[in-house]
């Protein structure tokens, strides 16, 4: 068998997938951390002001990047469901679920951080745009899922359930993405694109490409903590989970 | 730096949840391990106790 593929079924156990998650958590974290100190850095004291939003555009280094984590996390959460649907592989379950809070997080950024902008901007904190709008409808739904995975005592159930209710939540990110296109939006059209012509200076972009990579790692490093507590709830009672309780108790 | 109040309010907001991120997931995994523990030592209890009604009789 290819190590690869080996890798990937071992992934599987219980016991391997905590050992994996205790080791890679710390540094993806650690990794996550100091990108974005270098990011926040270079946002708030590098990069020249905008000439007509002054400083007040520095929030877009945390703004844009809580966006597409919003969005990315959710189609992630959704492709886990699928594959937890189709071939009822437990840690994907898992990992589909521990997605849902940290999406939720991030939209929940996106959101307050649009809202602190839009003020000094727009003259208001908030307003039924499209794009306000649907990203506060992914919130909803992202709590929908947590919430239904929680309802649900049996936790095979629950995550087939919530999975199916991300899947069907898929439908709104195209929405969202282009949103500011089909309708007249007071939210500004797209300025970055990673592999077009972006319409922001290049002197501006590298913190923010920073706070992308950033938030990734940080991603990485909750996914894993997460999918770890939920696979000792899981696994309560097993051996393994009982070893592994008592060596903490005997490293302390 | 102009609109300084509303920068770091963004700021704020971006690094207490992610101070959350981190935390929540961690109380959650020390939550996990206790009971754990606890339910180890609660079936080492009971089979001492059975071992002992057992000598009795």
């Amino acid at each position: 068998m290819h190590p690869l593929v080996r890798w990937f079924h071992q992934l599987g156990s219980p016991p391997y997938f905590d050992r994996f998650a205790a080791r890679w958590t710390p540094v993806a974290y650690i990794a996550g951390i100091l990108v974005m100190a270098y990011g926040v850095w270079a946002a708030l004291f590098q990069v020249p002001a905008d000439y007509q939003q002054g400083d007040s555009f520095r929030i877009l280094y945390i703004h844009v990047p809580a966006a597409w984590m919003s969005l990315f996390v959710f189609g992630l959460m959704a492709f886990y469901s699928a594959i937890a649907l189709v071939w009822r592989i437990k840690l994907c379950e898992i990992l589909a679920m521990a997605c849902a809070p940290i999406g939720a997080a991030f939209t929940l950024i996106t959101l307050a951080t649009g809202s602190i902008w839009g003020k000094p901007m727009w003259g208001t904190w908030w307003d039924w745009d499209p794009r306000l709008t649907t990203e506060l409808i992914l919130l909803f739904l992202y709590l929908g899922v947590i919430g239904l995975y929680n309802a649900i005592e049996d936790r095979r159930s629950a995550a087939r359930a919530a999975g199916l209710l991300a899947i069907v939540g898929v439908a709104l990110l195209p929405v969202i993405r282009y949103s500011v296109v089909w309708w007249n939006s007071l939210h500004q059209g797209q300025t970055i694109s990673l592999f077009g012509k972006s319409h922001m200076d290049a002197s501006m972009l590298p913190p923010l490409f920073a706070m992308i990579v950033a938030t990734k790692l940080w991603f990485i490093g909750s996914l894993l903590a997460r999918a770890r507590a939920d696979n000792l709830r899981r696994e309560a009672g097993k051996d393994w989970v009982l070893r592994l309780a008592r060596g903490t108790e005997a490293s302390r | 730096m102009s609109y300084q109040n509303y920068v770091i309010a963004a700021y704020g907001v971006f690094f207490a949840v992610l101070l959350w991120d981190f935390v929540a997931p961690r109380i959650d995994l020390a939550r996990q391990l206790r009971a754990a523990r606890l339910r180890a030592a609660r079936t080492q209890t009971r089979s001492a106790n059975t071992e002992e009604l057992s000598r009795a009789e």
